[in-house]
């Protein structure tokens, strides 16, 4: 677009044709109130709060959706600027209710200062004010819609960003009321953005209701942890405690959104299970005690149990993918040190031998200019909230996506085709789609495709790969367990490479590319940690694991875990009785945001972050007592006074990086019914599954084993009947040959037995 | 919820409308549910036209309560809306609205006992040269007096 | 008199097919599909014509079918505004019961100048029976081979449909008219973009009245000259006025332009009981009111309303008389907008209320002393600053009454009751 000159208030500013007024002027930093218009919205041109004062028109004008032109002269501050304003504020004065004192928006209210500055000191107006019934839209947004005035920033919202229109302006006129359909409730995985994007009180964090003033809490920068996006985001504060988190901006990461999961897991840091204090278990009996002895309790304890008798080959460490990237090292260099390699965070990997191991090579921000993706194996909407959401504007600009998955799942954009297939046909699939490519592009044909069929599934997608000029192949955490994961994502790379395409592994969570990237995996000739649990261990220092989410098979772990000559030193944020049941020492640490550390997302941006509260009474962060309990061992080189010179000294080290062996070997002759397990998606870690009003939504609900009618009659089982303790559904959605678990429940030993 | 009759004269309306555009009938595929569901609109039979129209519950109660001509609350088998706008109230509209309610017995927005009739008071039909008017279901009757008045509504039955 | 809309009003079965045939209908578009008219000829002779928008706007139909990019690629539609519903107005009714042959071939034309192959009629809810009425037209001229696809070989495509409103006066205005048909509530759109570009289902559109629509082929068949000499200078034609209120014989009149309102009064048969007149609102209930001695003098053309201090609009004239309570009625009007407001824009939906619960409070005997400039202030507030045109149609009457009856107003709002009714 052609660059041209105009005025705003007198001064000579360049701008591009057609660009909406309100961005030059936010540009250059003419203050023009505002109340519907948001930058990340279409523009609704409708509170008029932006009128301004335009040469030439008749009218004021709205800044919000006039496009500038050359030479076209603004006046901002004019008398019929101000008139207008001024007037405009008075209309959205006239109903709203004055009493900004017990109104949970005082302090942060768009209309409130907006209103300081271009409302009149008097009202005119003495007639009754409009009073508006309010109803319960869910457990997560409270609502006051007295307040609202009608901006339609959470009605644009939901059907540009959510993808699913929620909340609507139902009657006409003066009775024109902002809410949801009927009593269903806010559904959207990313709803409390609405708490962001609503300019007043009618829309507020229903957990934060009448806790605090936003001037009387400290917001300090911080990065979600609970995916792969690493979200950027504000920690709200008072007197050490978390009270609320809001989303901050960057455009490459989350633009200006958050997910729910995000914004309400920090209730979690208050529940009650938090472990407060260290203690140590003697004869069989658990005593509270101080750090020190603690402390001194655990190292004795290695010493005795395992180093003493030189059989560091026989304790193992290992760490759950939350772990921030400084304890990953720390922990590994403290195992180093003593001379054991047997280190691993791949704990819920039935196989080790058969890994996925892709890249991610595209940005989060280029995810939205493909036309074509290809996920395999994901529920990526609520898996991947916010990757989601740059697909969805992918397919808003004309994208096409097609899904490989073994079931049905909610999308929130249309899909070119929805494939549903069973687990054990995913990897003949994509090597027919492999086997059309090259035949396509007349190469020749290696071996392990000579029998592969090439059905329309696999043409149509060959197709596509091959017509787009810029797609990307998604793989996601159903194929973990995959009988031909690591088949899976070397043809995903094959495919990619072939194609000119990109690749997302989207098979790993949290903080698992820092692990990979510290090597935090079996050294030289060390056990994994499949390995380990076959093995009699003499020892484990065990990092903020909880065995029945993290692992499959519990009564292994637990096995593993529990003989009286196996010395378990762990580290967690949370009671539980397995842990208690085979713990010696347990040490409580800071969960999130009450350490630092740093996260690395799926575009290996690396972000670090402060603590934004001290953890509670007297947990301490994990990273400190990895070098006091470094300190205590005696060995050298744990001088750190703080985390950043823990990161400064990693980001010296040589990085692993895993790529794919271009092997591939499938057998495509796997029967049975393969299942994929997953916790829900609020509760893939510790945090979550304690954050206490996230887990009463309808995501947080989500508990069921779901299967078809052919599936469920080998299985012998019903509705009503339960599958490895999850409540059965049957429904025609799911492939052959498969069971889809999503469980908000601990794995029982009784019923895996 | 809906018929197939009603289905077929939905089907009709959205063949007017360029393709992915079936939402364009949503008014009168209210007007049609409304019309064999008792005369009146409620969340399920909304609900059920999104439905058939493949959009969001909350967009077709937007229109359902957006527009007038949409019943929320039960009305009578005939809704006599009495214009009382300028051209009907500069011909004495006002004292044949309080006539008529007086003769049937209930006011504005109530129904009669036998659920036949039910009175409401609606701004401007169109219809101002033949002032005072009203208008019963879908007829006009216009240039109203009481006599007029009560000879029209003793014929509904 | 009733020469165009109205031309065969008083023949058997109007309405019909063959009656408008037989009175030279349907002979521009057949001329047309016969390849003997460009769209140059006919905008060109639209803009000779001086025919303007018949809805209220009063904008030179010629030029605004010129706007329209004929030759970009894509859909275009053309649109018929039958959702009347301005108080006072009821013409479009008619020509919709009377003349649905008319608007076809009109709209027909429309969509040939503009390259609009599809075009939709927009009729309110509440018009059943012209509903009815024109869809029996629409069947007859498909019947007819009048319309649809290549039409006679022509290679012209022209497909027409109904839809229908469901009780909301703010559809009137054109963009809100197409939020409706695209099955949404009836909010205006923001402009720029003008319908021209982005109009319904996103695609560039034209939006005519139906009054406009069917002026067009007695215009292009009898030439634009000749529509202009009816009327007045910078008014061409006639008009269909809807006279209405304190009238002996209360009608719709096809006049010429420049007709004075002293003979249209006397059409309507003068004033009812020998009344004496005091005001009149002479373009619908948006329009200012006007007092009996200004409106005698006044000329019903766009200019001439103009110059007697309000506007020709729809050309809807409501009459007045003497036993009138100004006070009253402007509460009723008040009350319309009030009702109407979509809601969406600040200044209408919370103006609009606030100016009815002022009135209503004088007229229930609470009036107080500063209540007339509380409402000019408002009034003034809301004017302007809006989307659409509803906030200025509700605040210009307010401004009118209290500048032409503001002692009416100011003694209610001392003695609590009416001036006029005592």
């Amino acid at each position: 677009m052609a660059d041209i000159e105009m005025e705003i208030d007198g001064k000579v500013v360049s701008a591009k044709v057609g660009e909406m007024l309100i961005k030059v002027t936010d540009r250059e930093g003419v203050s023009v109130p505002r109340f519907c218009y948001h930058k990340k919205l279409s523009v609704a041109a409708s509170c008029r709060m932006c009128l301004v004062d335009v040469e030439g028109a008749p009218k004021p004008q709205p800044a919000c959706s006039t496009p500038v032109a050359q030479g076209m002269k603004v006046h901002t501050q004019n008398d019929k600027a101000k008139a207008s304003q001024k007037a405009v504020m008075e209309f959205l004065l006239i109903n709203h209710p004055l009493d900004c004192p017990i109104c949970d928006q005082g302090g942060e209210c768009e209309l409130q200062d907006v209103a300081v500055e271009y409302g009149s000191d008097v009202s005119h107006f003495s007639e009754g004010k409009r009073i508006v019934s309010d109803s319960d839209i869910g457990a997560l947004i409270q609502t006051d819609m007295t307040r609202c005035i009608h901006c339609t920033r959470c009605v644009r919202f939901g059907l540009e960003i959510a993808g699913m229109m929620e909340m609507g302006g139902t009657g006409r006129g003066e009775h024109l009321k902002i809410e949801p359909f009927l009593r269903e409730g806010i559904q959207s995985e990313l709803s409390g953005n609405m708490i962001d994007v609503c300019p007043v009180g009618a829309l507020t964090s229903k957990p934060f209701r009448y806790e605090l003033r936003s001037w009387q809490m400290n917001s300090i920068p911080s990065i979600a942890r609970h995916d792969l996006v690493g979200s950027n985001l504000f920690v709200q504060t008072y007197k050490g405690k978390v009270k609320r988190i809001a989303s901050a901006d960057n455009d490459w990461i989350n633009e200006t959104w958050i997910s729910d999961r995000d914004r309400f897991s920090y209730e979690g840091l208050t529940h009650k299970n938090r472990l407060l204090k260290p203690q140590i278990k003697v004869q069989g009996q658990w005593k509270q005690v101080s750090w020190k002895v603690a402390l001194d309790y655990a190292v004795k304890g290695l010493n005795s149990h395992v180093l003493k008798h030189k059989k560091a080959n026989q304790l193992g460490g290992l760490v759950s993918s939350t772990a921030t990237m400084e304890e990953l090292y720390l922990l590994k260099k403290i195992l180093t040190e003593v001379g054991c390699d047997n280190i691993d965070h791949r704990l819920n990997i039935k196989n080790l031998d058969n890994i996925i191991t892709l890249d991610s090579n595209i940005k989060l921000d280029a995810l939205e200019k493909i036309d074509y993706a290809l996920i395999v194996g994901a529920n990526i909407r609520l898996e991947q909230p916010m990757i989601n959401h740059r697909l969805r504007k992918a397919t808003k600009k004309g994208a096409d996506i097609d899904v490989l998955n073994v079931m049905e799942f909610d999308f929130n954009y249309p899909l070119n085709a929805e494939n549903i297939t069973a687990p054990n046909k995913i990897a003949s699939t994509l090597a027919g789609v492999l086997k059309s490519i090259m035949t396509n592009n007349v190469q020749e044909l290696p071996n392990y495709l000579a029998t592969i069929e090439v059905d329309e599934v696999a043409n149509n997608i060959a197709v596509k790969l091959l017509n787009s000029s810029s797609s990307v192949i998604i793989l996601g955490e159903h194929i973990i367990n995959n009988e031909d994961a690591s088949a899976i994502a070397n043809l995903a790379t094959i495919i990619a490479q072939s194609t000119n395409s990109k690749t997302l592994n989207l098979s790993i969570t949290a903080n698992t590319i820092a692990a990979n990237l510290v090597g935090f995996v079996p050294q030289n000739s060390g056990m994994d940690v499949n390995t380990m649990l076959a093995s009699e261990m003499r020892g484990f220092i065990l990092l903020d694991i909880y065995p029945q989410h993290d692992f499959h098979h519990l009564e292994t772990v637990v096995k593993a875990f529990t003989p009286d000559d196996t010395f378990v030193i762990s580290l967690n944020s949370f009671k539980d009785d397995i842990i208690t049941g085979y713990s010696d020492v347990i040490l409580p640490i800071a969960s999130v945001y009450e350490t630092s550390g740093t996260q690395f997302n799926v575009n290996n941006d690396m972000q670090s972050y402060t603590a934004a509260v001290k953890a509670p009474d007297e947990v301490k962060p994990a990273w400190k007592i990895l070098k006091v309990m470094a300190d205590l061992l005696e060995l050298p080189g744990f001088h750190y006074a703080d985390s950043t010179q823990v990161l400064a000294e990693i980001s010296h080290q040589p990085h692993t990086k895993h790529t794919h062996d271009g092997h591939i070997n499938f057998t495509n002759k796997h029967n049975g019914i393969g299942v994929i397990w997953q916790n829900s998606p609020y509760s893939i870690d510790a945090v979550l599954r304690h954050s206490s009003t996230l887990q009463k939504t309808k995501i947080g609900q989500m508990n069921s084993a779901c299967m078809n009618q052919a599936s469920a009659e080998i299985l012998g089982l019903s509705n009503n009947d339960k599958y490895l303790g999850v409540p059965v559904v049957i429904t025609d959605t799911v492939a052959d040959d498969c069971v889809f678990i999503n469980t908000n429940h601990a794995i029982n030993i009784q019923e895996q037995a | 919820m809906i018929s197939t009759g009603a289905k077929k004269q939905i089907d009709a309306w959205i063949a007017k409308y360029p393709k992915d555009r079936q939402s364009s009938a949503v008014m009168q595929a209210l007007k049609i549910v409304q019309a064999e569901n008792g005369n009146r609109l409620n969340a399920d039979t909304i609900q059920a036209v999104a439905d058939y129209l493949n959009m969001p519950g909350i967009a077709a109660q937007e229109v359902a309560t957006f527009y007038e001509n949409y019943n929320h609350k039960k009305v009578g088998k005939y809704v006599i809306r009495f214009c009382h706008n300028i051209s009907c109230m500069l011909n004495g509209a006002d004292d044949l609205i309080a006539h008529l309610e007086n003769k049937l017995g209930v006011k504005t927005d109530e129904v009669t006992s036998d659920g036949l009739i039910s009175v409401k008071k609606v701004e401007c039909l169109g219809a101002c040269v033949g002032a005072p008017m009203f208008q019963i279901n879908d007829d006009y009757f216009e240039n109203l007096t009481i006599d007029k008045i009560d000879k029209i509504v003793d014929n509904l039955k | 008199m009733n020469e165009v809309c109205f031309k065969n009003l008083t023949k058997d079965q109007c309405y019909s097919l063959k009656t408008y045939e037989a009175s030279g209908g349907y002979s521009v578009w057949r001329k047309i599909l016969k390849g003997q008219l460009t769209p140059e000829h006919i905008i060109d002779e639209l803009k000779v014509s001086g025919l303007r928008g018949r809805g209220g706007a009063g904008f030179p139909t010629g030029l605004k079918w010129s706007f329209m990019p004929r030759h970009s690629d894509g859909q275009k539609y053309v649109v018929c505004n039958s959702d009347e519903g301005e108080p006072g107005t009821c013409k479009d009714r008619d020509i919709l019961r009377f003349n649905p042959h008319a608007v076809i071939e009109g709209m027909a034309i429309g969509g040939f100048v503009m390259n609009a192959s599809v075009g939709y009629n927009y009729i309110r809810g509440e018009f059943m029976a012209p509903f009815y009425r024109f869809e029996d037209a629409l069947k007859e001229a498909y019947e007819a081979g009048l319309l649809g696809q290549n039409i006679n070989n022509s290679s012209v495509n022209f497909d027409l449909y109904t839809h229908l409103g469901a009780g909301a006066y703010i559809c009137g205005e054109e963009t809100a008219l197409l939020e409706s048909i695209e099955g949404k509530k009836g909010q205006p759109r923001f402009k720029p973009p003008f319908p021209a570009n982005v109009g319904l289902f996103g695609k560039s559109t034209t939006i005519n009245n139906t009054e406009s629509f069917a002026s067009v082929p007695e215009i292009i068949n009898r030439g634009g000259q000749w529509f202009a000499d009816v009327g007045v200078e910078n008014s061409g034609g006639c008009k269909l006025f809807s006279v209405s209120g304190h009238v002996k014989n209360p009608a719709n009149f096809e006049v010429p332009m420049g007709t004075p309102f002293k003979d249209l009064l006397k059409m309507a048969g003068g004033m009812r009981d020998g009344a004496q007149l005091k005001a009149v609102i002479p373009g619908g209930s948006s329009t200012p009111v006007l007092t009996a001695e200004v409106a005698m003098s006044m000329t019903m053309d766009y200019d001439g309303i103009e110059k007697a201090g309000s506007m020709l609009g729809a050309g809807s004239v409501i009459i007045m008389d003497e036993s009138t309570c100004m006070v009253a009625v402007l509460t009723r009007l008040a009350h319309f907008y009030y009702d109407e407001s979509c809601g969406q824009c600040t200044p209408c939906r919370e103006g609009t209320g606030w100016l009815y619960r002022v009135l209503k409070r004088i007229i229930d005997g609470n009036g107080k002393q500063g209540d007339i400039d509380l409402l000019l202030g408002v009034q003034d507030k809301i004017m302007g600053n809006t989307i659409c045109a509803l906030g200025d149609a509700a605040a210009m009457p307010v401004e009118s009454f209290l500048r032409n009856f503001r002692k009416e107003f100011e003694y209610y709002i001392k003695h609590g009751k009416s001036m006029v009714k005592g």
